[in-house]
């Protein structure tokens, strides 16, 4: 029954660092909310602010982009471009009266899985209170 | 052919919705693809809906026409058939436009209906936005009168605004008659099996719908005709073209909201066209001492025709999404009679006679040939 | 800052510029405004001398952003021999812009502008622009706001084009008696040498600029005051974006959009049959085409750090939905956030090709 009420978020997680970190957890038993869904990207850059927008306004609750901590990227630097775009989307969130709480973007490493619990557990209890997003009652999107 | 007289409920609107909604309750629908006003009121777009309250608000006939139907079934279907039972509600020209584009594997037509209504024509867009309520009051008299300048020009010219041509299931026809009823009529098997689901007997003389549709399509026949022979003349010849298209700013808008342009990358904006060495330009400039930027936009335009001529249902979203006023609808409509003319071919009037250009005869077109040649 | 002043209109200045440039074979062709067929005006591409008595490059209208014009002519290569280009700041910014993402070259070009004082929606043109003119040159001068003009300049502050080689100065000015001509670079000095024997001192700043920078800036806090775009949520969005009919004119007339495929328009923004069934079951009814909203946001995510503000998208829309002036608030925001002025500074990246080891840290956890 806890299942429907729960917020329902979708999460973006690198797969060397936060996927990694959230299987951590699994194989842990750490126990967190039910409410992520996760989609394992390469890295954490590969997140077209579109996707953002597009979880958003398919009416996920909240959306979570997660990758490496700065300096720690496999890549090197993607999630430095990360954090940029991200900052764009809140901007544009910000300024058009979208809810910033939707939206987070966290750095989960592989061996943090008691972070990635925390931050999954965190972001569910936010939007418990901020509630259901309004965009999935919406027809004229 | 016989129908079925129904009373009108307050307005024209009202009733043809009450039939959509006995439809849907009776289960012979998933879904229906209807217009609705847009929460702001100034416009209208497509909605499919399940839900009897979101149909309480629909707009069967909406004065205007800003996205041409068939791009919303484009839209669901692009990529299989859905699985869903879904009547579309639409002008007649949008139903041909659905049926082309299922010749041309952008719609899927199995499981979909259609309920075309009788087409008084459509309002301008941009005047509509500008002033919904006057316009709102305006479009009651043209569907009085059945022609007014206010309608998109290819409206007043349009000789398939009846079911005839259109191969829908349920017509309903109001020429004439929507001060105090409506006329369903059945044109496939689909439609009197649908027909017969909500306990509806077509067996109601018609004869005097028929009459106004043939007094109204002499009267548009004549304007159609007046209006070719105009065009006629503006548009032979290379500085006629020049002018009437030198208004074109090459936004492609007409190419984007035409139900017929269905390519995900038009080739005028590909690498082909969009990514030219510099040099190229100089050497046209030199040529005529000049060139325009952007340039190539008669090559656009004759090029849209020369793809989409055989299938142009004369809708009219072209010049309604155009932002400089260029009448490429008129001059579509104009080429497009000539070229459909050649193949005897009506765009969207039968589902299974294919696109001429999508087939050949091995004897034919020996006019087109040199035959003379060594 | 040298100057001289040409006692001519300022279209006729420019074309003794240019035709001092092209006799001399400083130049081998011109990029600027015309009268075409028609009584119609288009962005040209000139090599012919006798041509030049069409140019209009100072004709209050914008049927395209000729920074995304020069973006076709160069996008492959460099233009081999000069070429002076006469364009309005904003289009000029906006070719900075396309420089730094690759699509345009510089090399060889000459920049001919002028203080901007603006120019018609490209709708005033059916109405006919001709009977207005006197009324604007007027306005030009004394530098009031004058309501016939696209929003997007009734609000622009940068109307100073400070990257132009060589500067018309316009706003601001009475150019009745003559025109005065500002030479900005080295550039510029090298090109037009030989055309005057001695040269004034002219300056760009002056007090009367700042006062039309004052109450362009005033309208412009103004008018994005009353967008109240921070009210906006979902529903706002809708009201605004509802009438949107999916045309994408606002992405083709933008020069900040330059993708040739963009996503919208891709086979990856089309969803099968099956998606839209499970949408019409949780809500009952849905859009078709959907994305309207989602177009417009996602191009903001796109365009937000580089919109120059020129105000193309709004004139192309067919619905008039107001798309400029909530790009250009949006944006205003996120450049503020990446203290980024578009088209200012050619060594200056794009914001979203670059980063710093530390920044935004309240974005972040």
């Amino acid at each position: 029954m806890e299942e429907k009420t729960l917020p329902r978020i979708l999460g973006f997680l690198c797969k060397w660092c936060s996927s990694t970190g959230a299987d951590l957890a699994g194989v842990s038993r750490l126990k967190m909310p039910a409410s992520l869904i996760p989609i394992r990207v390469m890295c954490s850059s590969r997140v077209n602010p579109i996707f953002v927008l597009k979880a958003f306004l398919g009416g996920a609750d909240g959306v979570l982009v997660s990758g490496c901590h700065p300096g720690d990227c496999h890549y090197q630097s993607g999630n430095y471009y990360t954090r940029r775009r991200f900052a764009v989307t809140k901007k544009i969130f910000e300024e058009l009266g979208l809810d910033t709480n939707r939206i987070r973007l966290s750095w989960i490493s592989a061996s943090e899985g008691q972070r990635f619990v925390n931050v999954v557990t965190e972001f569910t209890e936010n939007l418990k209170k901020v509630g259901k997003n309004p965009v999935k009652a919406e027809v004229f999107l | 052919m016989k129908g079925k007289i129904i009373p009108l409920k307050d307005n024209l609107n009202n009733t043809i919705k009450e039939v959509i909604k006995s439809l849907l309750e009776k289960g012979c629908f998933d879904a229906i693809l209807v217009p609705n006003r847009v929460p702001s009121g100034e416009s209208f777009t497509y909605l499919l809906i399940n839900d009897q309250d979101f149909l309480e608000s629909c707009t069967p006939l909406p004065p205007i026409m800003p996205i041409q139907g068939a791009r919303a079934l484009r839209n669901l279907t692009r990529r299989g058939k859905t699985s869903l039972k879904v009547l579309c509600v639409m002008r007649p020209c949008e139903i041909r436009a659905a049926i082309e584009l299922s010749k041309l594997r952008q719609v899927e037509l199995e499981n979909i209906s259609f309920m075309s209504i009788d087409c008084p024509g459509a309002l301008v867009t941009k005047d509509y936005i500008d002033k919904p309520k006057d316009s709102d009051i305006l479009y009651e008299e043209v569907l009085d009168q059945w022609t007014s300048e206010h309608l998109r020009p290819t409206c007043n010219t349009c000789v398939n605004f009846s079911y005839e041509n259109t191969p829908s299931d349920i017509h309903i026809g109001i020429i004439g008659q929507q001060k105090n009823h409506i006329l369903l009529l059945p044109i496939s098997d689909k439609g009197n099996a649908l027909l017969g689901k909500i306990d509806i007997q077509c067996s109601d003389e018609i004869s005097s719908w028929q009459t106004n549709v043939k007094e109204i399509l002499q009267k548009k026949t004549d304007q159609r005709n007046n209006s070719f022979s105009e065009l006629q003349n503006k548009t032979a010849g290379a500085e006629n073209l020049d002018n009437l298209f030198s208004d074109c700013i090459n936004c492609h808008n007409c190419m984007r909201v035409c139900p017929i342009c269905y390519c995900r990358q038009c080739f005028f904006e590909s690498s082909d066209e969009v990514r030219i060495e510099a040099e190229n330009y100089f050497i046209k400039a030199q040529n005529k001492g000049g060139i325009k930027f952007p340039a190539n936009t008669i090559l656009f335009h004759l090029g849209r025709i020369s793809h989409m001529a055989l299938s142009c249902v004369n809708c009219g979203a072209c010049e309604d999404g155009c932002p400089m006023d260029v009448p490429v609808a008129q001059i579509f409509s104009y080429i497009g009679d000539t070229v459909q003319k050649m193949f005897d071919y009506i765009p969207g009037k039968d589902r299974n006679e294919p696109i001429p250009i999508l087939t050949y005869k091995e004897d034919e077109l020996h006019e087109y040939e040199d035959s003379k040649g060594q | 800052m040298k100057s001289f002043k040409i006692p001519k209109s300022p279209d006729d200045t420019v074309k003794d510029i240019l035709l001092f440039l092209l006799k001399n074979e400083k130049v081998g062709s011109i990029f600027a405004l015309s009268k075409v067929h028609n009584n119609n005006h288009a962005y040209t591409l000139i090599t012919d001398k006798e041509l030049l008595s069409n140019i209009t490059p100072t004709y209050p209208l914008m049927l395209a952003n000729a920074g995304k014009m020069i973006s076709r002519l160069t996008m492959i290569e460099a233009v081999k021999s000069p070429v002076a280009v006469v364009l309005r700041p904003c289009e000029l910014r906006a070719l900075f812009e396309l420089v730094k993402l690759e699509q345009a070259k510089l090399d060889n070009l000459l920049f001919v502008s002028f203080t901007c004082g603006g120019v018609f929606p490209i709708k005033t043109k059916k109405d006919g622009l001709e009977n207005k003119l006197k009324e604007y040159w007027e306005n030009v001068k004394t530098g009031e706001d004058f309501q016939e003009l696209r929003e997007s300049c009734r609000i622009c502050e940068n109307f100073v084009p400070d990257n132009a080689d060589i500067i018309l100065q316009l706003a601001g000015n009475d150019t009745n008696t003559g025109t005065s001509v500002l030479i900005k670079t080295e550039k510029g000095a090298g090109f037009l040498e030989g055309i005057r024997d001695q040269f004034d001192e002219g300056s760009l700043e002056s007090t009367t600029l700042d006062t039309i920078r004052g109450k362009r800036k005033e309208r412009k806090q103004k008018t994005f005051a009353d967008l109240k775009t921070e009210d906006f949520g979902i529903e706002g969005l809708i009201n605004i974006f509802g009438r949107c009919i999916n045309c994408h004119a606002c992405s083709k007339a933008c020069p900040a959009c330059y993708c040739k495929l963009c996503y919208f328009e891709s086979a990856d923004s089309e969803s099968d049959p099956s998606t839209f069934e499970i949408e019409l079951k949780k809500r009952k009814a849905i859009r078709l085409p959907a994305d309207t909203v989602f177009y417009h946001l996602g191009r903001l995510t796109h365009v937000g750090f580089t919109c120059v503000g020129c105000g193309m998208c709004s004139d192309v829309c067919p619905t008039n939905i107001p798309v400029s002036t909530i790009f250009s608030k949006v944006s205003e925001r996120i450049q503020k956030a990446f203290e980024y002025t578009p088209g200012k500074d050619l060594e200056e990246k794009v914001p979203m090709s670059i980063f710093e080891m530390k920044e935004f840290e309240d974005v972040e956890d």
